[in-house]
């Protein structure tokens, strides 16, 4: 009875932490692109929309992030990382087919050449895609060595 | 003491550590390159552009120069590398009749620079495409494309078409109907009123040499007049020829053709076929 009081208090010790870590990883996230956007506005405000689609993909970054956040230490966590990080990957792919943005404005045509950029973030996209499925993988070694009798000794 | 081959290792210390070094590798070179891309952005902010007056020239050659002064102001936190202003001139037919280009390999952060963009125009391979455009106002077409690579590595670039008023040096150029006059018991004087408006953008200085032939092509006589005619302003006068007394040409000179020639330090035309009478 006491044992299951104490296990049922850890769980909400351990809930409650989920949700403070990721509503802080969340509030983090948003405050550096609330930084970041007024430095941004003055090239990318050029280009119509693509303020909003930014804004767009810090939403749904921060959503998958939470989800990710919140359950932590079950496989789901790396759905939700790998989700976001293959997120990463296709709003690049979208926004940036070709790695060149144009624009034009009555006369004008601006085209702004993003193809270094676009490489390095593509490059790392898939850095984070292949250290989730490692983590992944690793989580299910553990698993599997758990349930096989196989696991390490606990710390004392 | 050897060691056991199954050693029994703490919890993820197999795969975790690589895994985390790559997990904080990766987030570092996104802070980094987010870091980069915002101060570049940023930097675009405090970078100014600005055309000055455009100064006309003519070059002894007989070349019209044109010069744009052009300010770029780069205050921003990031040079800007290989800086190049092209501009093409098209006739309405699309025919290039000037190109220039101007390079300017750096712009360092925290300069103030003026670069002139300078290109020629000869008015004799303007006049080589269209002859119209002595006696016609037309529009040319400007093409103008500035690129640059800002802050190292992400280039840039900006293009845009416009028209160009071209005014015609000797727009409405007529001759008008002749009046005859007795001058001596040997010649007698044909005056034509001549006149034209200078729409160019430059003043006009020369003279008109015309040639007067009567109805069977024989040449009568020759008249030169010297005009100064400042931009925007007209120019009214008379050509004035003295055409011998003689039967024959009496009866042929009511009627025939005038050859003129124009001649200006910026171009050389002729001749133009005015027919009369």
């Amino acid at each position: 009875m006491v044992e299951e009081k104490k296990k049922r208090k850890n769980i909400i010790k351990d809930v409650s932490f989920r949700v403070v870590k990721a509503a802080l990883k969340a509030i983090l996230v948003y405050l550096i692109y609330f930084l970041l956007a007024p430095m941004l506005a003055p090239l990318f405000g050029l280009i119509p929309g693509i303020m909003q689609s930014i804004e767009a993909f810090v939403v749904i970054y921060i959503v998958l992030m939470i989800l990710s956040d919140l359950t932590e230490r079950t496989v789901f966590q790396y759905f939700f990382s790998t989700a976001r990080t293959l997120f990463i990957i296709a709003y690049l792919l979208l926004s940036l087919s070709d790695g060149t943005i144009s624009t034009s404005y009555e006369n004008f045509s601006l085209t702004l050449n993003l193809t270094l950029f676009y490489t390095i973030a593509i490059s790392l996209s898939l850095l984070g895609l292949a250290s989730s499925i490692l983590q992944a993988i690793n989580f299910m070694c553990e698993r599997a060595e758990v349930s096989s009798g196989l696991q390490p000794p606990q710390k004392a | 003491m050897k060691k056991p081959l199954l050693t029994i290792l703490k919890e993820g210390t197999i795969m975790n550590v690589p895994i985390r070094a790559l997990g904080i590798a990766t987030s570092i070179f996104w802070i980094l390159l987010i870091a980069f891309l915002a101060l570049s952005a940023y930097s675009f902010k405090d970078l100014n552009f600005d055309f000055g007056e455009p100064q006309l020239t003519t070059a002894p050659d007989g070349q019209l120069l044109f010069s744009l002064p052009l300010y770029i102001d780069n205050r921003g936190y990031c040079s800007l590398k290989e800086f190049s202003l092209s501009t093409i001139f098209s006739d309405s037919e699309g025919v290039e009749i000037s190109r220039a280009n101007t390079f300017v390999p750096v712009i360092p952060s925290g300069k103030n620079v003026t670069i002139f963009h300078n290109f020629t125009m000869s008015m004799d391979s303007v006049l080589e495409n269209a002859e119209q455009y002595l006696f016609d106002d037309n529009n040319l077409t400007a093409s103008v494309t500035a690129g640059l690579t800002f802050a190292e590595l992400l280039p840039a670039q900006i293009s845009t078409n416009f028209t160009f008023p071209w005014g015609a040096p000797f727009h409405n150029f007529a001759l008008g109907q002749p009046s005859f006059g007795r001058f001596n018991s040997t010649y007698s004087t044909m005056s034509v009123p001549m006149s034209f408006e200078n729409h160019a953008a430059l003043d006009l200085e020369g003279s008109i040499r015309a040639k007067l032939f009567d109805s069977v092509g024989s040449s009568l006589g020759e008249s030169q007049t010297l005009f100064f005619v400042p931009q925007q302003t007209s120019c009214n006068g008379n050509l004035e020829f003295y055409i011998p007394l003689s039967t024959a040409s009496l009866s042929t000179a009511n009627n025939g053709h005038f050859k003129v020639y124009f001649f200006t330090p910026l171009l050389e035309y002729g001749p133009l076929v005015i027919p009369y009478g």
